[in-house]
């Protein structure tokens, strides 16, 4: 596929269509589970966006059903503005995936295998090989059978194949696995530059410091359904924070701020007391209580402020769903 | 839906760019490009294993056997034979070729069928939105690219041992003489070597003339025991008529022997065990990738060539007689050349002599149907299996 003329296709959709991936009442079922159920998402172009999910969410079989490696029971979908499955070839000539965890032929070298994957893509993928190897670090290694990789390795010459095709999207299944903490960073900077190029990336992961790190913006699914999304800044707008007291007596404390009615809500536990309180708060009024407590008899030994997290929103927000199951 | 871009929707960009791009690349096609081709046979042929194992069977077994047959005669020439010769040549052609050939193509095959599946990079090539067919198919000339070739050097070896190291004279059971001779030099020669052919050569439903043989095919004296009346030794024309007689009943036979296999009979018997070892590929691989496994296939496959083949080729079951005459060995069976012995170990020469009769047109649509059907269904199973 001549590279002009995809970019006239990448440049079209660009302009008109906002969205790299855009599914509507997407289902795909396993007998009698259903492993995704009834997902409308929208991934923006141009940004790192994490799919984030407990294990067994559901976060690979959507990713399956968007490449085409399973069919999908009902919806729709498109990818770079090309419906999918009736314009798969197009839509995919553009878009680079790791599903699961990546897995070659270990009896061939890195360059072979990246051979084999570019002979399937257009004439020009070839002569990307050795930039590819050369961006993931692996130029050195490039030469060696895959058998002898480390997990980490077969992660970057996983990435490598998907930059194969120069693609305006990439689908990252848990790409942070088998990583060290100089490969996640090297992976994190990864991303990066490749957003900062105009590319979107999909970062699916249960990873949630590292989504939050990396990503602009999140969906979160659990038992195949989609239960929010949108940008991360966004999300955690009016989420809660939480204050940590260590101190004597924390059933009497508990007892006193509740009294006076400060707000949030407050618990007791082993050493102290934890306060949630709505992001926003001020300092002011978390000095406040610290007051209260002093001036009621209780010795105040450790007081923390937690912002709150895309953790602890997640697990904020995926138990609630439960107590409300 | 969701909906397209506004060019997509009037399709005054999008399918201007689709007409560009189809002709440049032919993703959705479900022909193989030639770099998926060579790709592909890469792939297969840095196998080390398999290629050992398909080397050691194409060209090792015959290879060794060979040398070790040159090196004997070179050493001992009257205690061992030449290594080569027609008798030589179709043993190896149908003993090992043959049937050794058919298992390590369908080895071949279910490798090429299955690896990407189990070794988890189909998906890897689905996700580049190439044709599911074209993946499959592209493994069909790389994976003959491997074994027409082995086959045929192996062959190669046997024909040129066999013809250069062939035995000076023709060697018709225990009895040295000229190989293709016409019936009535054949006869010439028996009124020649009387004792040799009244000794030596098969006959049947001959009176006995009651002459002993001796040792290396001298006629001995008739011996009678003490007081029993010696019988009326043949007159040499008795003699001389019924060795005729005996060459005539084996010039049928003798004309089957060679002292080299002919030109005719190699070409034959060369493409015959490359359309059996072709046969074995594309089975093997259609087998494979309807199961999406390697080990259970090539099982399979011996089960069908060791065991049910020579069982199903035999045995005649009147309710099952046309399901037998659907088994691909029996069709091979039946286009086997004709001077080469049976590959069952029935009586008789090749060409189905004492097999479940069958048409050669009913063979050749058999073998036909085999190609195709398992091409068919391996390439629907890649077609609609999840990745």
């Amino acid at each position: 596929m001549s590279s002009a003329v995809l970019e006239k296709v990448a440049g079209g959709a660009d302009a008109d269509g906002p969205w790299a991936v855009e599914t509507h009442g997407l289902t795909k079922r396993f007998g009698e589970s259903i492993a995704v159920n009834s997902v409308d998402l929208r991934i923006p172009r141009g940004c790192a966006f994490g799919y984030l999910g407990p294990n067994g969410a559901g976060k690979t079989t959507l990713i399956r059903v968007l490449l085409g490696l399973t069919r999908a029971d009902a919806g729709t979908m498109s990818l770079l503005g090309y419906p999918v499955p009736r314009h798969r070839d197009l839509a995919l000539a553009r878009v680079g995936a790791i599903v699961d965890e990546p897995r070659f032929h270990g009896h061939l070298t890195g360059r072979q295998n990246l051979q084999i994957l570019a002979a399937a893509r257009e004439p020009a993928a070839r002569g990307r090989i050795s930039a590819a190897l050369e961006r993931v670090g692996l130029a050195h290694r490039a030469d060696d059978r895959v058998s002898k990789y480390s997990m980490g390795m077969r992660q970057r010459l996983g990435v490598a194949a998907c930059l194969l095709g120069d693609p305006q999207l990439l689908i990252l299944d848990e790409p942070m696995n088998g990583l060290d903490p100089a490969g996640m960073h090297d992976m994190r900077e990864m991303i990066h530059s490749l957003v900062a190029e105009g590319r979107t990336v999909v970062l699916s992961s249960h990873l949630l410091d590292e989504v939050e790190r990396t990503c602009d913006a999140v969906a979160i699914v659990d038992r195949g359904k989609v239960i929010r999304q949108g940008p991360i800044a966004e999300l955690l707008a009016g989420t809660s924070m939480e204050v940590e007291i260590d101190c004597s007596a924390p059933e009497a404390a508990q007892t006193l701020l509740v009294r006076e009615n400060r707000g949030g809500r407050v618990t007791v536990r082993e050493q102290g007391l934890a306060i949630a309180l709505p992001t926003g708060t001020s300092h002011d009024a978390i000095a406040e209580m610290n007051r209260i407590l002093v001036e009621g008899g209780i010795s105040v030994y450790r007081l923390e402020v937690n912002q709150a997290s895309l953790e602890s929103w997640f697990l904020e927000v995926t138990s609630r769903l439960g107590s409300e199951e | 839906m969701t909906a397209l871009p506004p060019q997509a929707r009037t399709g005054s960009v999008q399918h201007v760019v689709e007409a560009e791009l189809r002709p440049d690349d032919h993703r959705g096609s479900p022909l193989p490009t030639f770099a998926m081709i060579a790709t592909r046979f890469m792939e297969l042929r840095k196998r080390r294993g398999l290629m050992i194992a398909l080397i050691a069977v194409n060209i090792g077994i015959p290879g060794v056997f060979l040398a070790i047959r040159l090196l004997a005669h070179a050493i001992a020439p009257h205690s061992y034979g030449p290594a080569g010769g027609y008798s030589v040549f179709s043993g190896l052609v149908v003993g090992i070729l043959f049937g050794f050939g058919f298992i390590v193509a369908a080895t071949l095959g279910c490798s090429a069928g299955a690896v990407d599946l189990t070794e988890g990079v189909f998906r890897h090539l689905v996700v580049t939105g190439r044709s599911r067919v074209a993946l499959y198919l592209a493994r069909i000339p790389a994976g003959l690219a491997i074994i027409v070739p082995l086959v045929a050097v192996g062959f190669t070896i046997v024909c040129s041992v066999c013809v250069f190291a062939a035995p000076a004279k023709l060697s018709y059971d225990g009895v040295n003489m000229p190989a293709g001779l016409s019936r009535s030099a054949f006869v010439s020669f028996a009124k020649s070597h009387p004792n040799q052919v009244y000794c030596d050569f098969p006959y049947r439903n001959l009176t006995s003339l009651g002459v002993p043989c001796g040792p290396n095919g001298n006629v001995g004296k008739i011996t009678t025991p003490p007081g029993v009346t010696a019988p009326i030794p043949p007159s040499k024309a008795q003699f001389e008529a019924t060795v005729v007689k005996i060459a005539n009943q084996d010039y049928t036979d003798y004309s089957k022997n060679f002292r080299t296999p002919p030109l005719s009979l190699m070409v034959e018997a060369g493409m015959w065990v490359e359309l059996e070892a072709i046969l074995g590929f594309f089975v093997g691989l259609g087998l494979a990738s309807l199961m999406g496994q390697r080990t259970v296939p090539v099982v399979l496959m011996i089960v069908l060539e060791v065991i049910l083949t020579p069982l199903l080729t035999r045995e005649v079951i009147p309710h099952m007689i046309n399901g037998q005459r659907g088994l691909v060995g029996l069709a091979m069976n039946h286009i086997e050349p004709s001077a080469l012995p049976h590959l069952s170990g029935l009586h008789g020469s090749g060409n189905g002599a004492g097999l479940l009769s069958e048409s050669t047109t009913v063979a050749v649509c058999v073998i036909v149907g085999w190609l195709v059907v398992w091409t068919v269904l391996g390439a629907w199973r890649m077609a609609t299996r999840d990745a």
